[in-house]
């Protein structure tokens, strides 16, 4: 069978070796760690970020879960090491909002038509996309810990409450994170032209 | 932390019984045992499961200590598990502490104990497939196993692929970031001052390790398209994977196991 390597399919297996590069980033950006008080920002909610506004809903989303089999694998990637022990861990649902926001912050900025479109989304949009993305993280991040709480601790409690635990406490922290990920994006899809 | 423990994982070196089965049927068999563990209700039955996990550790070499070491992120979890059960248990009160109001009971205590234990077999059990298998060789397995979903286009060829490629990348771009930090930081970026000057300072660091990213990926496919790599259809594979007699005593095993579970629960 003669090989067919056409234009396309070339720039297919780009994007597909650049999401599997961002899975690494992801975890490498677990490594770094900015020193600010009371969060230590780890950059690792930042290249979730950065895969869905740089790869696009799809390629984001696929890094990002090619980053969670990684772990799951065993290599110590997440922030308490790693291991398919991990999925009984009450913060799993963070790292399974990761896919999700990527592809939100990819499908919200750029459509479903990606590498297509031109014109460069505004600050304000990408401050707004990325703000809705984080949010995203807490969907499944509050479910299972609702979840695990009720099946493996063994102690339903009710799911305001679990609101309240996962979602409120962390507010403050993400904040900050929201706005330095935007100053990033911003700068980096300026600089960066895929 | 060495770089050879990310690419390897939890994988521990060996070639016992539990190394030399297939990666399927240590999947299939862990979970098979997860499912029992968490059907269970009885405190005897999680002893029994305990035991299976005492027979795993024997068939696959693997020091207790070792194992152990998986627990010990899920600390907080079993402290909060056993002191939750501990405390809001009703039953027979054999210690009261009047100054809080609470009580702690018999059945707070056997509780708290069968639930952080079954929470510990869990994870162990969980543990056990990427203990006794290399990452890649799990991956491998898995492409065999999904690949029936080829046919409704799921790209599972290429997401083996990509996770493969993800670890190969691990190491080095970890050390790569690392490397840019201390350039930067010889060149005067400093992680100090106030906080807008810190959060702008990040760029230095970020934006040489996303350029050097992407000039690795254009690299890396053009590498691939020189070898003629077209995707995942008639590729062969360097390990072979084959269902040995251990491999069916193993599923067969956790299948009475499992029956055992359902009629005793």
């Amino acid at each position: 069978m003669a090989p067919n390597i056409t234009d396309k399919s070339s720039k297919r297996l780009q994007f597909y070796i650049l999401a599997s590069l961002f899975a690494a980033l992801t975890a490498a950006g677990s490594f770094i760690r900015i020193p600010i008080p009371y969060v230590p920002i780890t950059l690792q909610t930042l290249f979730v970020i950065l895969s869905g506004s740089l790869l696009g809903a799809k390629f984001g989303a696929l890094s990002q879960l090619i980053y969670l089999a990684v772990g799951l694998l065993g290599a110590p990637i997440f922030s308490q090491g790693g291991g398919p022990g991990y999925i009984f861990q009450p913060t799993f649902g963070y790292l399974l909002g990761y896919p999700l926001a990527a592809f939100t912050i990819g499908y919200l900025l750029w459509g479903r038509n990606f590498p297509g479109s031109i014109e460069s989304p505004t600050f304000l949009k990408i401050c707004l996309v990325t703000t809705i993305g984080v949010l995203v993280i807490f969907i499944p991040g509050v479910t299972v810990l609702y979840l695990n709480l009720k099946y493996i601790v063994a102690q339903p409690i009710a799911f305001s409450k679990a609101v309240w635990v996962g979602f409120a406490v962390f507010i403050p922290g993400d904040i900050i994170k929201v706005m330095v990920t935007s100053i990033l994006t911003f700068r980096l899809r300026k600089i960066l032209s895929i | 932390m060495a770089l050879k423990d990310i690419t390897l994982g939890q994988y521990f070196p060996g070639n016992s019984f539990l190394h030399r089965l297939d990666p399927r049927s240590k999947l299939f068999a862990s979970l098979i045992f997860m499912t029992c563990l968490l059907l269970s209700q009885k405190f005897f039955l999680f002893l029994l499961l305990a035991g299976i996990c005492v027979l795993g550790l024997y068939l696959s070499e693997i020091p207790l200590s070792r194992m152990l070491k998986n627990l010990k992120p899920f600390f907080w979890l079993f402290l909060i598990t056993f002191l939750i059960h501990l405390f809001t248990t009703p039953g027979k009160e054999f210690i009261h502490i009047s100054i809080w109001g609470f009580s702690l009971s018999e059945e707070g205590f056997v509780n708290g104990l069968s639930y952080s234990l079954r929470l510990g077999l869990l994870i162990i059990f969980a543990a056990f497939l990427t203990m006794t298998t290399p990452p890649i060789e799990i991956t491998d397995s898995l492409e065999k196993l999904f690949s029936p979903l080829k046919r409704f286009k799921v790209p599972v060829h290429e997401f083996v692929l990509m996770v493969t490629l993800s670890l190969r990348f691990l190491p080095l771009l970890i050390l790569e970031a690392d490397r840019i930090k201390n350039a930067q930081l010889s060149r005067g970026v400093s992680l100090e001052g106030n906080l807008l000057q810190r959060i702008k300072n990040i760029v230095p660091m970020i934006l040489p390790l996303f350029i050097s990213a992407i000039r690795r990926a254009e690299d890396l496919a053009v590498a691939m398209e020189a070898r003629h790599y077209i995707g995942g259809e008639g590729r062969t594979s360097f390990r072979k994977l084959r269902f040995r007699r251990g491999d069916f005593g193993m599923l067969a095993f956790a299948g009475l196991a499992c029956l055992g579970v359902v009629v005793l629960k």
